[in-house]
């Protein structure tokens, strides 16, 4: 599945995704369900850690983890679904340092709003994928609103 | 009014572009159906019973004449030469090809104007009083604040696949005619008891299924908190609004089913993360956006008129005028209400002609800007009181003039089964009807101010709830058939009419409203008490009886 981060299509990730009953790698960073997260995350000390979240979850759970945490990886059910937009907000106004990756059913047209609202990573399913589904980033060149990368809406730049 | 910096038009041109390329990639098969319909209707364009129908944007109701006249030439080169004005103070076109709307986006753009969050689920087109800045009532002009609101919502990316969709009125003073009461957020401009001019912020109101009266969240937020306050709520709501069920994802379930005051807390706690961020509005950013309102350079003289001698001369112009005129804050001023409401044709319904004529009219007599109405008619709002002879002529001649605002025949009716996909049942054949049946009958203006509203299924495009009779069609085993409802008001006073009981075939509405009519001048107290005073005094049981009583 293509994944792009930070608007590059990468060939390698390092994030071993680790589903509720399955054993824990000895090795690698993890990316594992909240509630296995919250349940373990004392034996894990030490590893590189993620969390996978769905828009059911309690973001501010998230967010009381998120200087133990490298990435957030935030489920779309269906792309009609805009609760990920409100977390990753949410994560990077907490001062979320790491990866916000989306997955699920992510594809072109709403990537440009994700960015805007603190995903800097895309998990693409394969057959919503073209290499110009980059140039979706640079479709409205302006904006009203503050986003992640500058909070200030246009009336204050 | 507003005009466009280099940004506004750079987003809507890019805009354009983008949907452009969406329309291609839909129609090259990239785009699955599913997603294109989620985009389209993002910008305003509905596949309908018979084509696409496309809404263009008319921020809170405001434009100037210039583009009136790219709004009449879209209908005559694109559509069939007419449009239809809205509730929500929008055009739509009923008859564009998909594939022309890139090109008619494009030409909107031209003109400062664009069809983006006219529908889904998202923040739609902020709507207000039609007499903002001209009535004397208001304790600020509101529309600076609806550009404010308008600036925020636009392509707002969190805000952008909300639970269901969103609406916003604002009103300037104790008087409502934005149907506030019935939105997802109704704003109120009021002042404190320091004497600072804020917002009484209301939440969770809507028709539809389910008709709620929105409820005080705040009684005053501070003018410069607005964007932060609304932030908060559209957080809340984004984040735990039903997705599971469409007919319960508006703000309005949400609100009823935690209750007021515990929506109000989850709010009032994300604003506390907000409320001094980079979002609270500055001074400089207020009063710039001011800056565009500024009231017109009324002429002082302009009260040295023969309009008294005019109206004393011709009864019908002075018809017109007690009907379709409004005190204007200005002395020697009048508002003049356009009525989209003529003998037997679709209420809103207006040519390409007609946009033109308007467009010249406003050009010669109302400072070159015309507003649409929460009652789907236009409205000159700044008109010397010397010139209404000769507009009502032209008016008149262009059948722009029938002397109907707020009587039974300025109806507010959506299109119904004749072009709409939702629509239960007929509504335009219905208003017909009405119209024949009244139009010669000399009690009608003995009858005074009346609402009626009707709508072609329950999502209440027609607001029949707050119609002081509402009709609402309904489809009962391939038949149409309508529910009336007696008692709503969108006003200050709003209120959601009561069911008056089974409905009735579609030939007996006129007869219907007949009877409910001829009860009510027998039961009035006074010719001032009007037919929603009346209906609240005595109730629905008198009317109830004359219109299913068996005939004696």
């Amino acid at each position: 599945m293509p994944l792009l981060i930070n608007r590059q299509l990468v060939d390698q990730d390092p994030w071993l995704r680790v589903e509720d009953e399955q054993a824990l790698p000895a090795d690698g960073a993890l990316l594992l369900p909240l509630a296995r997260y919250l349940d373990q995350k004392d034996q894990l000390a030490g590893r590189q850690l993620g969390v996978l979240i769905n828009g059911d979850d309690d973001i501010n759970s998230v967010i009381a983890e998120i200087d133990k945490l490298q990435l957030v990886a935030i489920e779309i059910p269906a792309f009609t679904d805009g609760r990920g937009f409100s977390f990753a907000r949410l994560l990077r106004r907490a001062g979320f340092n790491g990866q916000v990756r989306a997955i699920g059913d992510v594809s072109r047209d709403r990537l440009e709003f994700m960015e805007r609202c603190g995903f800097d990573a895309y998990d693409i399913p394969d057959d919503r994928f073209k290499p110009e589904i980059i140039e979706a980033f640079d479709e409205i060149s302006v904006d009203y609103q503050g986003a992640a990368d500058d909070p200030r809406p246009l009336f204050r730049r | 009014m507003y005009q466009y910096t280099e940004v506004d038009q750079k987003l809507v041109d890019e805009r354009v572009a983008q949907y452009r390329d969406q329309t291609r990639r839909f129609l090259a098969g990239e785009l699955p159906d599913e997603e294109f319909r989620a985009l389209r209707l993002m910008n305003g364009l509905y596949i309908q019973r018979l084509a696409p129908m496309l809404r263009v944007a008319i921020p809170y109701g405001l434009m100037s004449s210039r583009q009136l006249r790219k709004l009449a030439h879209i209908a005559r080169t694109y559509d069939k030469g007419y449009g239809h004005f809205t509730t929500r103070t929008n055009i739509q076109y009923n008859w564009p090809t998909l594939e022309s709307v890139p090109d008619i986006l494009a030409e909107l753009a031209e003109v400062q104007m664009h069809a983006i969050q006219t529908s889904g689920n998202c923040i739609r087109n902020t709507t207000t009083d039609p007499y903002a800045g001209v009535n004397a009532n208001e304790l600020e002009d509101p529309r600076p604040y609806c550009e404010i609101i308008r600036q925020w919502s636009t392509l707002n990316p969190e805000f952008a696949y909300l639970p269901r969709k969103f609406k916003i009125a604002v009103t300037g003073g104790p008087d409502d005619r934005a149907a506030s009461q019935v939105h997802d957020i109704g704003l109120h401009l009021v002042k404190n008891d320091a004497g600072e001019i804020g917002f009484e912020v209301l939440v969770g109101g809507g028709l539809g299924r389910t008709p709620v009266i929105g409820k005080q969240i705040s009684p005053f937020v501070a003018k410069h908190d607005l964007l932060t306050y609304l932030e908060a709520i559209l957080r809340v709501y984004n984040l735990h609004g039903r997705r599971d069920n469409k007919y319960k994802a508006r703000i309005k379930i949400l609100v009823g089913a935690l209750g007021v005051d515990k929506f109000r807390e989850m709010v009032e706690q994300e604003w506390a993360q907000i409320r001094d961020s980079e979002l609270k509005l500055t001074d400089a950013e207020i009063e710039r956006i001011k800056g565009h309102f500024t009231p017109f350079d009324y002429d002082a003289g302009a009260v040295d008129n023969d309009l008294d001698a005019k109206l004393a001369a011709d009864e019908d112009f002075r018809t017109w005028y007690e009907r379709n005129t409004v005190n204007h804050k200005v002395a020697g001023y009048r508002i003049v209400v356009v009525s989209l409401k003529p003998y037997l044709k679709p209420a809103g319904d207006i040519s390409d002609g007609q946009m033109d004529l308007v467009a010249d009219l406003a050009d010669r007599y109302s400072g070159g800007e015309i507003r649409a109405t929460h009652d789907q008619n236009l409205v000159l709002a700044d008109v010397k009181q010397g010139d209404l002879y000769a507009l009502w002529q032209v008016l008149a001649d262009n059948n722009l003039a029938r002397p109907n605002i707020g009587t039974l025949t300025d109806m507010i009716v959506c299109p119904g089964f004749d072009y709409c996909s939702l629509a239960n049942a007929r509504t335009l054949n219905i208003a017909d009807q009405i119209n024949e049946k009244f139009e010669q009958v000399d009690y009608l203006h003995d009858i005074g101010n009346i609402r009626v509203n009707m709508s072609g299924c329950i999502n209440a495009c027609g607001h029949h709830h707050v119609g002081h009779i509402g009709i609402l069609g309904v489809d009962k085993k391939g038949e149409d058939w309508y529910q009336l409802t007696l008692g709503g008001s969108s006003e200050a006073d709003a209120s959601l009419g009561k069911v008056l009981g089974k409905a009735v075939p579609a030939d007996e509405v006129a007869n219907t409203l007949e009877k409910l009519l001829l009860t009510y001048i027998e039961l009035r107290d006074s010719e001032q008490e009007s037919f929603l005073e009346t209906v609240r005094r005595v109730g629905l049981d008198p009317f109830k009886e004359s219109v299913y009583a068996p005939a004696h």
